[in-house]
């Protein structure tokens, strides 16, 4: 091998520089190390300072000798912007009429400009062949520094949360969510019975706000002034911590792997640390991001798959990726004036729309990711403002296109439907009629290709039901008139939904089973705040929180039929949320199967459903049995204690006896009144 | 699994302008003691709601009234600054004890020799539990009382007396009972199981135990000579009184929120009710509706056959529980 102090000054066996000589543990950085050494000695550079100054970059093109001038141009263009070149080295191979041999040597005025080149062009995409690479000269000397010894990184002890889907191997199916009580003092988790909640866990001051659960329910997080903590496994233990102090808001990542915090007191020009996001697994923190305001949270939308999450900015849009964390293409999408966007649930799809500038129209476009090709424009007329309303699968998109047609002074609405899974993306318009004035509201139905409209100013409040139809054909089912809602909840799973009137309205509910539109139960939870389906779409519980209503906080469980299971009063009641499930593992197949064989299933559930409420029966007799054994004692003995009082009693009241009501009859009066009791007429006659 | 008490028609008490803060029965049941915050005291046959007549008197706000064992005389306090004696039958104010606030809870004792009240925390004033001896005339016409307790830390509420007049159980703002011994005042036991107000406590008709009625929404059942904690009913809205059955395992309990605490305009006519619960399993099993507002006072006729309501709205209603009340039974 060779020994190195100063790496111009090698001393070879035979006075000549060689160029090619190798170690027995040799790394690539050793490979080019050397190659480099050979060049530099021909060209036999005088000074020794200014080495800090030089940058090498590799993967450049190889061009003859007609293409340099060329080639030169095109690198001092990039790299001149770091600082002055003042000097450059373009090795080839076999002589100066030979290829460049793909790397080159940039000396600039300043280590600190060196740096910068480094910091800026390393990664930078020349063409689709050539990403250069860029370092820093000295950092080979570092990388020859390495110790041949390998030591074995320190082995970290082994954390088992347990199996961290626990949860979803009950043997009865039940769901959990989580209860936040006693104005925030309280969190529980129970058990979802039909019966009665099963508490599961319950912790005082377990957060400080509020709750979140993660996108599959595999999470708890609670939010404290630190930062954030993740629960999970059987036992809640304390899977991860991420410290963003006073974090207010969180988001997580479809997927789990990422989870994002925002604190507004974090956050200076030079470190941007108002938004982070964290790798949950490891708790690393990947990137931080400025904000300006969480006045519309998430700031960041997350693609279904978790690998893109994209921001608006004035003017502009970001689209970043994992695990990188780094913009798309190194480089944000410049859409002038662009209002919203947001992503396909079901495919990497962006939607986005801008108003109409001067002569253009405004239009919404889908763009698809990464290629960022754009898979369907839409121009629109007239525009007031737009809304996006993704269907859960993806399916469809509806643009709810508030205008103003020419010509009039009102405000229309109109409903475009895009047919995602359709080639073109054709668009189906639906005209609201009625009272341009009037709110609306709009939802979808999951796993379906329904949807519901609330429209009109109370009490005039109409809910209509679409259906979109494969022939093209957006067809109005039905429509309820004078409804006392002002919110649409549809079941997770599809076809049935709930009409809320919450808060000023009271607490009406209409529960709907939108397969033949009847409305199947219309009922009412006096001053309901929330409306939360469970995931499987079995129950839904309307809760009144202390947040919005200081009395009568409680929530109630429901069927999806409207009929009242239970009522459960919780001293400062303040949030339910259901833990979300994974998607499911059976394939369509099996579910298939499953379907076909209900009949026998349900049997082996009804007996089970009737030997577990005997069981009730008897445990809740059992229990009353024993509360009356024990009042029974305590009332013997305090009545013992009373007959040996009666001496003192007598004495109190000279001697009269008035232990019961009649022990004392000789001082009765008799008295008698008359009461009018009641009137008859009676006919005298033959 | 609840008996919805379909009962008779009850009877009705209009004799009051203003909310009802208390009603009492005399120990033999035929006369029913109605007081309210618009000065008058009203004296009722509990048997047809017929009214005797009024203890005309107070200027104030009446808070309570009490009756002696023998009917003979009746105490009120008011937020006049007085608690005043009066001659049951006649209806003649017999002495006026003068204090510096409102006297909130009155009662006589066992033997109707000693009354005792407590005054508000007001004005600057504590709160004091006073002691009166009746069979000596000076402590009235010179109103001392032979005994006076500060209450530094927390006032008095609601407040009655022991079953042989040795102490007081009193009922305080935080929620402490604590008993006050008649002779020296001091507090012989103290427990603290509610963390609100007290609202109201009442004895059994054996005054064996106490029960308590708390802003904290639940109502507890105690032994009055030991203070232990026996039973509670847990409901969902503030209860201001409660009573015990003398004949069943049965409590009844009245609340619901101030009209000042009512916020929305549609509040449910009628809808406010009181609820029974089974002593012994601590599960409602009834409800009787018809109050306009939330209930103040409710108490059992001492023969266990019926029982009164008085209500924010200024009515006083006389419900008869029908045969079906005392064939109900929980399975167990």
């Amino acid at each position: 091998g060779f020994i190195h102090t100063d790496p111009l000054k090698v001393v070879h066996t035979d006075g000549e520089p060689k160029g090619e000589i190798f170690t027995t543990s040799v790394t690539f950085y050793n490979i080019l190390f050397v190659k480099l050494l050979g060049d530099l000695l021909r060209e036999k550079p005088q000074e020794a300072d200014g080495i800090d100054s030089v940058v090498v970059v590799d993967n450049v093109p190889q061009v003859g000798p007609e293409r340099l001038e060329k080639l030169k141009n095109v690198i001092h263009k990039i790299f001149s912007k770091f600082g002055k070149i003042t000097n450059e080295f373009y090795p080839t191979v076999d002589g100066p009429e030979g290829l460049t041999k793909g790397y080159i040597f940039l000396e600039y005025g300043a280590p600190t400009q060196a740096l910068e080149a480094v910091k800026n062009a390393d990664g930078y995409k020349l063409d689709k062949q050539h990403t250069f690479r860029v370092n820093v000269f000295t950092d080979f000397d570092k990388y020859m520094s390495i110790s041949d010894e390998w030591e074995t990184p320190e082995k970290q002890p082994f954390k088992d949360f347990g199996n961290m889907r626990h949860w979803m191997e009950d043997p009865d199916c039940r769901d959990q969510y989580s209860v936040i009580y006693e104005s925030g003092e309280r969190t529980a988790i129970f058990n979802n019975d039909a019966k009665d909640p099963i508490v599961s866990e319950e912790r005082a001051r377990w957060t400080e706000t509020y709750v979140r659960w993660s996108p599959k329910g595999t999470y708890l997080a609670t939010f404290h002034q630190r930062g954030i903590a993740l629960w999970g496994g059987e036992k809640f233990k304390q899977i991860q911590r991420f410290s963003h102090q006073g974090v207010s808001l969180i988001d997580f990542s479809p997927c789990e792997r990422y989870v994002v915090t925002f604190s507004p007191l974090m956050d200076t020009k030079e470190d941007p640390q108002a938004i982070i996001i964290w790798d949950i697994l490891t708790g690393q923190k990947k990137r931080g991001f400025h904000c300006e305001s969480s006045a519309h949270w998430p700031i960041f939308k997350w693609s279904h798959d978790g690998k893109f999450f994209a921001r608006m900015t004035q003017d502009t849009l970001s689209i970043y990726e994992t695990p990188s964390m780094g913009l798309l293409d190194k480089k944000s999408l410049k859409i002038s004036g662009i209002k919203d966007f947001s992503w396909s649930p079901g495919d990497n799809i962006i939607a986005f729309w801008v108003p109409e500038d001067k002569d253009i129209p405004a239009r919404v476009t889908l763009m698809q990711l990464p290629s960022r090709q754009e898979i369907r424009v839409r121009n629109l007329f007239n525009v007031v403002d737009c809304k996006l309303h993704w269907q859960r699968q993806g399916d469809y998109l509806c643009v709810k296109v508030d205008r103003t047609p020419k010509g009039t002074q009102g405000v229309v609405t109109n409903f475009e439907i895009f047919r995602m899974r359709e080639k073109q993306v054709p668009v189906d318009v639906v005209e609201m009629k009625g009272d341009p004035e009037s709110k609306t509201a709009f939802a979808w139905e999951p796993n379906g290709s329904k949807f519901a409209v609330l429209h009109g100013e109370s009490p005039r409040i109409n809910a209509s039901f679409y259906h979109v139809k494969n022939n093209g054909k957006i067809e109005l089912i039905k429509m309820f008139d004078k409804q006392q809602a002002n919110s649409i909840f549809w079941s997770p799973q599809g076809q049935f939904m709930v009409l809320a009137g919450l808060r000023s309205m009271n607490g009406a509910l209409a529960f709907v089973d939108t397969s033949d539109c009847t409305m199947m139960n219309m009922v009412e939870h006096y001053m309901a705040s929330d409306v939360e389906w469970d995931p499987t779409g079995r129950y839904l519980v309307t809760s009144v929180s202390w947040w919005s209503h200081k009395v009568d906080n409680a929530y109630w469980l429901w069927t999806f039929q409207g009929r009242l299971l239970q009522k459960n009063n919780k001293d400062r009641f303040c949030q339910l949320l259901w833990r979300p499930r994974p998607a499911t593992l059976l394939t369509q197949d099996s579910i298939k199967v499953i379907k076909k064989d209900l009949k026998k299933y349900s049997k082996i559930f009804e007996q089970k459903d009737r030997l577990s409420q005997s069981k009730a029966s008897r445990e809740l007799v059992d229990k009353r049995r024993s509360m009356m054994e024990d009042y029974r004692t305590y009332r013997e003995a305090a009545l013992q204690q009373h007959h040996e009082q009666k001496i003192a009693r007598l004495q109190l009241r000279g001697g009269v006896d008035t232990d019961e009501l009649d022990s004392n009859t000789d001082d009765w009066e008799e008295e008698t009144i008359e009461f009018f009791i009641n009137e008859e007429i009676i006919p005298l006659g033959e | 699994m609840s008996y919805s008490c379909a009962l008779q028609k009850p009877i009705l008490l209009q004799g009051h302008e203003r909310s009802i803060t208390q009603i009492k029965y005399n120990r033999e049941g035929d006369l029913i003691f109605s007081v309210a915050k618009d000065t008058v005291a009203n004296v009722w046959y509990s048997v047809n709601g017929e009214r005797l007549g009024t203890y005309n008197g107070h200027t104030g706000a009446l808070w309570c009234v009490d009756c002696d064992w023998d009917t003979k005389n009746v105490l009120t306090g008011s937020a006049d600054n007085s608690c005043r004696l009066w001659d049951c039958e006649t209806g003649k104010q017999l002495a006026m004890l003068n204090t510096s606030s409102a006297v909130r809870t009155c009662g006589f004792d066992f033997s109707g020799n000693i009354i005792m009240f407590s005054t508000d925390k007001q004005m600057g004033y504590q709160c004091f539990l006073n002691y009166f001896d009746l069979r000596d005339p000076q402590q009235i016409e010179d109103n001392q009382p032979y005994l006076t307790v500060p209450c530094a830390e927390s006032k008095i509420t609601s407040a009655v007396w022991g079953p042989l007049g040795e102490f007081v159980i009193a009922g305080h703002e935080n929620g402490e009972i604590n008993q006050f011994s008649a002779k020296s005042g001091e507090v012989l036991k103290k427990v603290k199981e509610h963390n609100k107000q007290i609202n109201d406590i009442q004895t059994s008709v054996d005054l064996t135990m106490v029960i308590t009625a708390s802003k904290d929404c639940s109502s507890k059942l105690f032994d009055s000579t030991t203070l232990d904690h026996i039973k509670s009913f847990k409901t969902e809205r503030p209860v201001n009184s409660a009573a015990i059955s003398p004949i069943m395992d049965h409590v009844v309990m009245g609340g619901g929120q101030e009209a000042m605490e009512v916020t929305t305009t549609s509040t449910r006519i009628g809808k406010f009710e009181a609820r029974f619960f089974h002593a012994a399993y601590e599960e409602e099993f009834g409800r009787v509706k018809g109050h306009f507002g939330p209930i103040n006072c409710v108490a059992f006729h001492p023969d266990g056959k019926s029982y009164s309501s008085g209500g924010e709205d200024g009515y006083t209603r006389i419900h008869h529980f029908d045969p079906q009340y005392f064939d109900f039974e929980l399975e167990a």
